[in-house]
C-alpha cells in the first residue's frame, strides 16, 4: 500500500501545488516561532532569540526543497513539464516529427497487426469449456505419419479401455443433401458423431437437446442436431424447430435441439469436407461386421482433472500394442498418439507466425534505428539549450530524461497512427489470409494487443530515444556555449561513428529479413513450376454428390454420372469433359490399398504392395490433360459396364514391375470385398494427388461402372474461360434431377492457387515486412549520408576550391555510403546464416542457406543503397566552393 | 560533556522521531524538545532536518498528521504515531539493541 502513498501524495503535489507548498510554509514557520518564543521566555532579546531560533533550524531554504520533494513534489510536476515541453519541441519541428512519427507507426502498426493475429491464434483461450483438457487422439501408421484416422472397432478397444479420459467421442465429416423446407436443394456439412461429442466439448443447446446415448449405438435414431448458422440460413430460426422432421440424402431426420452461435467444431485435418460442419447426425456404432475396421474416425476426448496429456499417451500407446495383438493384420505397426487440441489447431501455424512476428520486430528495430538518427542529427543543433539548461544546473540525468520524454512522446504519436495502420492491416490481412486454413476471423485490437503495443511503444521510445539523449548530455559546455562553436561541437567524431554504426545495423537487419523473404519467394517459385502431371489451364471442376436415399443402388448412379458427362461433353465450349473420384490437389485424402500382381506370390504383411486407387471415366485423362503413355484408354463400353480392366500410372509400373511389360498383367486390388483380377490396359502419366511437394504415389485407375461412388469431381476443359461454363454445366445436371446439388465450383487454377494459399500468404507478408525494411534502411542511410554532406559543406568546398573534380567528389561520398553498406552486409550475412535455419519448415525445394538467394540479396542491398546515397553525393558535387567557404 | 552530533544516520532519526510520538502527539517543535528532554541534551537534532523525515515517515504510514490547536491555542500540525508505525518502532528498538549488544562484545573482546 505504500506505492499507493506515495502516488497519492504525488497527484496531491501535482494538482494541489500550492496547497501543499502553503503546508510546509506555515508548518515551519511557525516552529521558528515558537523556538523564538522559548527563546525570549529564556531571557534572550527578541532580535537574538529570531537570529538564534534560525540557526538552530538550519538552512531553510534547503530543507523546503527536501520536503516539498519527500511530499511529492517534482516527479510529476517535471513529468509533465517535460511532456508540455517535448510536445512544443516536436510541433516546432513539424517535418521531423512527420518523419520520425510515420517510420514509427509503419514499424508499430506492422506489430500490432502481426500481434493480434498471435494473440487470436496462439494465445487465446479456445471457445471449450476447459480447452485445456481436450485433445484429440489418432493413430501413427507403419510409416511414421501422424495424425491418422482410425477405425471404429480401434475407437471403442481405445474408449473401454482407458481410465485418462472423462469422455471420449468419434467424428467423420460429410457432405449431405439438404431438401425441402422451402429451399433449393443444397449440400451441408455434416459430422456423424458418437453422441458424447457434444458432453466431450462442453457444449449446452440453446433449444431443445444435444445427442444422448440412446441416439448412438450399431443402429442410431435419425435425429439432428442444427448449427445455429445453417438454423438461421435455411429455416429462418424457427423457434419451434425442435421436433420438426427435415431431409437429408433423401432420409427423414427429427430436429432434436439447436447449438449456441459460437459454437463451432472443425478438425481441418482429415476432414472429409474441409468445412465446419453444420449439423450433427448420430454415427452409427456397430461393433461386429465388415465396417469396423475401415479407418476414417476422428476422435477427439476429455482428460480427467490432473491427467497430462502425456500420461494420456502412454496409456493410449499401451491400449494400442494391445489392440495390435488382438488384431495383428489390421494394427501391426500402428500406434496412437494424443494432441492437445490447440496444437491441433495451430500447430503448423506456429512456425510462420513467429517467423513474422520476428520479422516485424526487426522492421521496428529498423525503425527504432531511423529515428535515432534522426535524433542524433537534431541532437547537434540542440547542442546549445542543453548546454544552457546544464548551466543552469540541471543535473545530466534530469536532461536525459527530459530527452527521453520527448522520444515516448513521439513513440506514443507513432503508435497512435501506428493502431489505425494495424487496423486497415488486420482488415487485408483476413481478407489475403487461406480462410479454409486458417481463420482470421476473429482477430481484432482487443485490450491484450493494445497493452502490448503500449509496452512495444514504451520500449521502442527509449530504444531508439536513449542513446541520442545520452550522446546529446555528454558534450563541453565551455565549447558548446561559445558563439560559432557550430553543429559539430566536441561530440563530432562519436557522433558520426554512432551514426554510421545505426546504418550498418539497418542494413544488417535488412539483409537478414530480405535473405528470409527471397528465400521464401524462391520455395514458391519452385512450388508454382512443380511438375504435378496435369494441365490446369481451362479446366472448370465441381463435386456432384448424389443422395443415397435416392441412388442406391449401382446402376442408377452408373446412369446419372453416365448421362451428366454426355450431356456436358455436347455443351458448346466444352473441348473434353472426364470425372474422377477424387480430384488432385483438392484438399483432403484419396483412397489407397494394397494390392497383389498374378502370378506372383501373396507377400507377407509388412512387405505388402500398396497404391492409390482412383475412379474415373475415359473423358479424364484427356480433361486434365495426363497423357496415355503406353496402351489405351478406357472404351466406351468400359465405361457403361465392369469389364475388369485397370489403367495404372507410371510410377506404378516403374515401382512393382521394373523390367516387365505391366500391359495384359492382372492385378486384384483389395478393395471390392473380394478378390478381383483387373487386367492393366495402360499406363497414364504421374500425378501428385495428395500435395504439390509429396512425390506422385503409384496409382491405380478403375472405370465408373468397375467401382462404383455415389459422389464423383466432374472436370471440363473448355475453350474459354472455365467459370463462365459453370452456369451451363450446372443447367445440365438440373435437367437430369432437379433436386441434385452440385459444390466446389472451382477452376483447376482456383485448387491450384487453395493449394499454395498459405505459402503464398507467408511469402506475401514476409515480402512486405522486407520490402518496408528495405525502404526504412534505404531512408536511413539517405538521411545519414544526406546530413554527413551537410556537416562536410566546408571540406568538400575547400576540396573542390583545391580543384577537386565533382567526380572525384562523389566517388568520396559513395565511397563512404558503400563501405557502411558492406560492413552491414557482412553482419547481415551472418546473421541471416544463423537466423534462416528457424524457418526450414517453410521452405521447400531451397537451402535455409541458399548462396545464391543471399548473394542476389547482398547485391540487391548494396544497389539500393548506393541510390540512397546517390542523391546527397550529387548534392555534395553542386557545392559551390564560395558560399561554402563563407558559410560559418 | 560532549554532545553527539547531529549527522545522525536518517534510520535512527526516524526511530528518535517514532520514540518521541510513542508518549502521545506532538508538533515539529515538541518533537525535537522530547527527543532533547528524552536524551537528557545529548542528541542535538539540527531542527528543520526533521521536517523531511516526518514526511517521509508519514508517507509510509507510521505516523498521521493533522491541523491542530495546542494547549496555548496556538495553531500547529500534531502527528500521531499509527499502530503500523507502533510496530516499526519494536523493529527498530530491537534491531538498535543487537547492534549496540554487538558493538559492546566486540569491545569487550578487544
Amino acid at each position: 500500500m505504500r506505492w499507493l502513498n506515495v502516488l497519492s501524495a504525488r497527484l496531491r503535489a501535482l494538482f494541489h501545488r500550492e496547497a501543499v507548498i502553503r503546508d510546509i510554509d506555515e508548518e515551519l514557520r511557525l516552529h521558528i516561532e515558537m523556538e523564538t518564543e522559548a527563546n525570549i521566555s529564556s531571557g534572550m532579546p527578541p532580535d537574538e532569540a529570531r537570529r538564534e531560533a534560525l540557526k538552530a533550524f538550519g538552512n531553510q531554504g534547503r530543507i523546503k526543497d527536501v520536503a516539498y520533494q519527500v511530499r511529492g513534489g517534482g516527479m510529476l510536476e517535471a513529468l509533465l513539464q517535460d511532456i508540455r515541453y517535448g510536445a512544443r519541441v516536436l510541433a516546432k519541428h513539424k517535418g521531423f516529427t512527420l518523419v520520425a512519427v510515420l517510420t514509427l507507426a509503419l514499424g508499430i502498426g506492422a506489430n500490432t497487426a502481426i500481434f493480434s493475429v498471435v494473440n487470436e491464434l496462439l494465445l487465446r483461450p479456445l471457445p471449450y469449456r476447459e480447452a485445456d483438457r481436450i485433445v484429440m487422439l489418432w493413430e501413427v501408421n507403419p510409416n511414421g505419419m501422424r495424425n491418422n484416422t482410425t477405425s471404429r472397432s480401434n475407437f471403442l478397444g481405445w474408449r473401454g479401455q482407458s481410465t485418462s479420459f472423462e469422455g471420449m467421442a468419434a467424428f467423420s465429416d460429410r457432405r449431405l443433401g439438404l431438401t425441402g423446407a422451402g429451399g433449393e436443394p443444397e449440400e451441408v456439412s455434416a459430422q456423424l458423431a458418437t453422441p458424447e461429442l457434444f458432453q466431450v466439448l462442453g457444449v449446452t443447446p440453446i433449444l431443445g437437446r444435444t445427442l444422448t446415448a440412446e441416439d448412438g449405438g450399431p443402429s442410431p435414431q435419425a435425429v439432428a442436431v442444427l448449427g445455429y448458422g445453417l438454423w438461421q440460413r435455411r429455416f429462418g430460426g424457427d423457434p419451434a424447430i425442435v421436433g420438426k422432421p427435415i431431409t437429408l440424402n433423401g432420409m427423414s431426420f427429427t430436429v432434436v435441439g439447436v447449438l449456441p452461435e459460437n459454437f463451432q467444431w472443425h478438425i481441418s485435418t482429415r476432414s472429409g469436407t474441409g468445412k465446419p460442419a453444420e449439423i450433427w447426425v448420430p454415427l452409427n456404432m456397430p461393433t461386429e461386421g465388415p465396417g469396423v475396421y475401415g479407418r476414417f474416425l476422428s476422435v477427439v476426448a476429455r482428460l480427467k482433472p490432473g491427467v497430462s496429456t502425456e500420461q494420456a499417451a502412454t496409456e493410449l500407446r499401451t491400449i494400442h500394442a494391445r489392440l495390435a495383438q488382438d488384431n495383428p493384420e489390421r494394427n501391426t505397426g500402428w500406434g496412437a498418439e494424443a494432441v492437445p487440441l490447440r496444437e491441433q489447431f495451430v500447430g503448423n501455424v506456429r512456425p510462420a507466425l513467429l517467423i513474422l512476428l520476428g520479422a516485424v520486430a526487426l522492421v521496428l528495430l529498423i525503425a527504432c534505428a531511423n529515428v535515432a538518427n534522426l535524433l542524433l542529427s537534431r541532437a547537434a543543433a540542440r547542442e546549445k539549450e542543453i548546454a544552457l539548461r546544464t548551466a543552469l544546473g540541471a543535473s545530466r540525468m534530469r536532461v536525459v530524461r527530459q530527452l527521453l520524454t520527448e522520444s515516448v512522446l513521439l513513440a506514443l504519436l507513432g503508435s497512435a497512427l501506428g493502431l489505425l495502420f494495424a487496423w486497415w492491416g488486420i482488415g487485408a490481412l483476413v481478407s489475403i489470409s487461406p480462410r479454409d486454413l486458417i481463420n482470421l476471423e476473429g482477430v481484432s485490437i482487443n485490450l491484450t494487443v493494445l497493452a502490448w503495443t503500449l509496452l512495444v511503444t514504451l520500449a521502442t521510445g527509449i530504444i531508439f530515444g536513449l542513446v541520442p539523449a545520452l550522446e546529446a548530455t555528454r558534450l563541453n559546455l565551455n565549447d558548446a556555449l561559445k558563439e560559432g562553436g557550430k553543429g559539430m561541437g566536441g561530440q563530432g567524431e562519436r557522433s558520426r561513428r554512432l551514426r554510421g554504426a545505426l546504418v550498418v545495423a539497418e542494413v544488417a537487419l535488412a539483409l537478414v529479413l530480405l535473405a528470409s523473404a527471397g528465400l521464401l519467394i524462391k520455395s514458391f517459385i519452385r512450388l508454382q513450376t512443380i511438375n504435378t502431371g496435369f494441365n490446369t489451364e481451362n479446366v472448370l471442376t465441381m463435386v456432384v454428390r448424389l443422395p443415397d436415399g435416392k441412388y442406391n443402388e449401382a446402376p442408377k448412379m452408373i446412369s446419372f454420372f453416365r448421362q451428366a458427362m454426355e450431356r456436358v461433353r455436347s455443351l458448346p465450349g466444352v473441348r473434353e469433359a472426364g470425372m474422377v473420384n477424387f480430384l488432385p490437389l483438392y484438399g483432403g485424402l484419396g483412397s489407397a490399398t494394397d494390392f497383389t500382381v498374378e502370378g506372383r506370390p501373396v507377400p507377407p504383411p509388412d512387405r505388402e504392395l500398396t497404391t492409390s486407387v482412383r475412379v474415373a471415366d475415359a473423358g479424364y485423362f484427356g480433361a486434365m490433360g495426363i497423357p496415355v503413355l503406353r496402351g489405351r484408354n478406357f472404351a466406351d463400353v468400359e465405361d457403361r459396364e465392369a469389364r475388369h480392366v485397370v489403367i495404372i500410372s507410371e510410377s506404378l509400373a516403374r515401382l512393382y514391375f521394373p523390367g516387365e511389360d505391366p500391359l495384359g498383367k492382372r492385378i486384384s486390388v483389395n478393395m471390392f470385398g473380394e478378390p478381383r483380377p483387373t487386367e492393366i490396359i495402360g499406363i497414364v502419366g504421374d500425378v501428385r494427388y495428395d500435395s504439390l511437394t509429396d512425390e506422385a504415389r503409384p496409382t491405380a485407375y478403375f472405370p465408373h461402372p468397375e467401382l462404383t461412388y455415389p459422389f464423383m469431381t466432374l472436370a471440363v476443359r473448355t475453350n474459354g474461360d472455365p467459370a463462365e461454363m459453370a452456369p451451363a454445366v450446372r443447367r445440365e445436371l438440373s435437367a437430369i434431377d432437379p433436386d441434385q446439388p452440385v459444390s466446389d465450383v472451382r477452376t483447376m487454377n482456383q485448387v491450384m492457387a487453395d493449394t499454395v494459399a498459405r505459402p503464398r500468404f507467408n511469402t506475401l507478408l514476409l515480402g512486405l515486412f522486407a520490402g518496408l525494411a528495405t525502404l526504412l534502411a534505404a531512408i536511413g542511410i539517405f538521411g545519414v549520408m544526406n546530413y554527413s554532406v551537410t556537416l562536410r559543406t566546408r571540406e568538400l568546398g575547400l576540396r573542390m576550391a583545391l580543384g577537386a573534380r565533382p567526380g572525384r567528389v562523389l566517388l568520396l561520398i559513395l565511397r563512404q555510403g558503400l563501405l557502411l553498406t558492406l560492413v552491414g552486409i557482412a553482419i547481415g550475412l551472418a546473421g541471416a546464416v544463423a537466423l534462416t535455419r528457424l524457418m526450414s519448415s517453410l521452405l521447400f525445394g531451397v537451402n535455409a542457406t541458399d548462396p545464391l538467394t543471399f548473394a542476389s540479396i547482398a547485391v540487391l542491398l548494396t544497389v539500393v543503397s548506393l541510390i540512397a546515397c546517390y542523391i546527397p553525393a550529387r548534392r555534395a558535387t553542386r557545392i559551390d566552393p564560395m558560399i561554402a567557404l563563407r558559410y560559418e | 560533556m560532549t554532545k553527539a552530533t547531529a549527522d545522525l544516520l536518517q534510520g535512527t532519526l526516524d526511530m528518535l522521531i517514532l520514540k518521541a510520538l510513542s508518549l502521545g502527539a506532538l508538533h515539529g517543535y515538541g518533537i525535537i524538545q522530547r527527543i532533547q528532554q528524552m536524551s537528557d541534551e545529548m542528541l542535538n537534532v539540527e531542527q528543520g532536518s526533521l521536517y523531511p523525515a516526518l514526511y517521509r515517515i508519514e508517507q509510509r504510514g507510521w505516523v498521521s498528521s493533522d491541523w491542530d490547536t495546542n494547549e496555548t491555542g496556538r495553531r500547529a500540525k500534531f502527528y500521531t504515531l499509527t499502530r503500523a508505525g507502533r510496530r516499526q518502532l519494536e523493529v527498530e528498538e530491537a534491531s538498535w539493541d543487537r547492534l549496540v549488544l554487538a558493538i559492546a562484545k566486540m569491545r569487550e573482546a578487544s
